[in-house]
């Protein structure tokens, strides 16, 4: 089996895209999701990726933008000409090592050393590979947030941004909600759409500064531990039958929950970082821009594979355009989605 | 004990660092660690790294007390252990004029504070030590 080095890194991403894309004709399955300003193609075999890739994702159905086009092969050995995942030879490994060098090759890339799993990307072309040992061998959240790095590549090219926050509205504005596993979003995004705010995502929203900054959806996929899931009464109301995921939390859709359908887009007016408060009631006070940086910007950035300079200039530009907060939570959801939908009407206005 | 010029420099291209209403939060792109600084510590941050001489920074008013040798010394000693510095022999730059009156108007003691909570991240960032010729799984073993 061939191992990688750092030296022949871009020749094999630009080995693989080439394979791929010989492969054409073999392909089992494709399937075409419309996203912001995005038609991604992706060529999939049946089974749970396939799955992931109808209902997943949160279809930008209105978007009036013409579309750019990018073409992602979700390919193994099992398919004709497409060769066995390579594995990484080199004494020394690191994330930031391997995005380096692919990107002075003009290309982006991530490998997951557990499963042999390799995305590459062609930025210039729109053409990604995503290469594994046969049709299931993936992490296991990538049904959760399917083909996010090309997402994130794609989108960081234009200058927009893959951001690991959630989100909660209402009339078109909205707060970012920031902070690391733990700190309160997606419960917190729960409670909000259980009591009549709307959300374009709770983990991966995507971002752009561009004329303020707007959020956009990307994924549909809402998750929450047992504990988190019962308070909210969503066992009654969802009669879930699947597993717990990889983390052991229960995933659903926005769409199960939400008073409306998602809207295209939340014009961002404050950056929220919440945090499990201990009282009853909820309150939100003003924090340091830096504060709300620190908990915006890492999570964001090392969950992406690459572009961790422009990500930390991006969140840092996000940051500045909007008034930051800490938002105490308090223990009823109902009481938690009162208190920021006042939030909101009263910064809106 | 400090030398006769104490001029120091971003360690190397992965420290990068903005500024928020005057306060800085620094980043190792190659760890992801991040750093953030008290008011009179991101002060004497951006002093440090853009080349001023740390010996004209003591005796200034910073966060309600007098900057001294000693506490400078400490917090230089710092950032050097954390990477984020190292010693330069650049000529030194002026002092802002505007650095003694942001400084005086600082309420904080010099600090600097590592957010390394990013472990449940490692999973999908990972970085290994292993044995060549044999390759990951083959975790190097300490010798």
């Amino acid at each position: 089996m061939p191992r990688v080095t750092l030296e022949t890194l871009p020749d094999y991403a630009r080995y693989l895209i080439t394979a791929a894309e010989e492969a054409a004709t073999h392909y089992p399955g494709t399937r075409t999701v419309r996203l912001p300003r995005l038609e991604l193609t992706a060529h999939v075999a049946p089974g749970v990726l396939a799955d992931a890739l109808g209902h997943a994702f949160v279809e930008a159905e209105d978007d009036l933008a013409e579309p750019s086009t990018c073409r992602i092969f979700t390919v193994h050995p099992g398919i004709g000409g497409i060769p066995e995942p390579a594995r990484w030879g080199d004494a020394h490994f690191t994330e930031y090592g391997f995005a380096e060098r692919l990107a002075g090759a003009g290309l982006r890339g991530h490998y997951f050393h557990d499963l042999d799993f390799w995305q590459v990307y062609d930025p210039e072309r729109r053409i990604g590979v995503q290469l594994m040992t046969s049709p299931d061998a993936f992490p296991p959240w990538e049904p959760t947030a399917p083909l996010r790095a090309f997402l994130h590549w794609e989108y960081a090219a234009r200058g927009m941004r893959l951001t690991h926050a959630g989100t909660l509205g209402a009339n078109g504005k909205g707060v970012l909600l920031a902070g690391a596993g733990g700190a309160g979003k997606s419960g917190t995004v729960a409670a909000g759409l259980l009591n009549g705010l709307d959300s374009v995502g709770d983990d991966y929203v995507l971002i752009d500064l561009a004329g303020g900054v707007t959020a956009r959806p990307l994924f549909s996929t809402l998750k929450q531990d047992p504990q988190g899931f019962a308070r909210l009464g969503l066992k009654q109301r969802l009669r879930i039958q699947s597993p717990l995921n990889w983390q052991g939390k229960h995933t659903f859709h926005i769409a199960d929950i939400a008073p409306r359908p998602v809207p295209a887009a939340l014009d961002i007016v404050a950056l929220v970082v919440p945090h499990i408060g201990g009282g009853d009631m909820s309150s939100i006070v003003p924090v340091s821009r830096r504060d709300a940086m620190i908990a915006l910007a890492p999570s964001g950035i090392m969950q992406m594979p690459g572009e961790r300079e422009s990500g930390f200039r991006f969140f840092g530009d996000l940051t500045r355009q909007l008034p930051s907060y800490r938002l105490s939570l308090g223990t009823h959801p109902e009481e938690i989605a009162g208190t920021l939908a006042d939030f909101l009407t009263r910064v809106v206005s | 004990m400090m030398r006769d010029c104490e001029v120091y420099a971003v360690a190397n291209r992965d420290i990068v660092f903005e500024s928020f209403d005057g306060e800085a939060v620094v980043l190792n792109l190659a760890n992801g660690k991040y750093f953030g600084f008290s008011d009179s510590g991101s002060r004497v941050w951006q002093a440090l790294s853009s080349g001023v001489d740390a010996r004209a920074l003591i005796g200034l008013t910073a966060g309600g007390s007098t900057l001294g040798a000693a506490e400078l010394e400490h917090f230089i000693s710092q950032l050097l252990e954390l990477g984020l510095l190292v010693p330069s022999e650049a000529a030194a730059r002026p002092l802002p004029g505007e650095l003694p009156a942001e400084l005086a108007g600082t309420s904080e003691p010099l600090t600097v504070s590592t957010h390394d909570d990013l472990a449940d991240l490692i999973i999908v960032d990972p970085i290994h030590e292993v044995e060549e010729p044999l390759g990951w799984p083959a975790v190097k073993q300490p010798s």
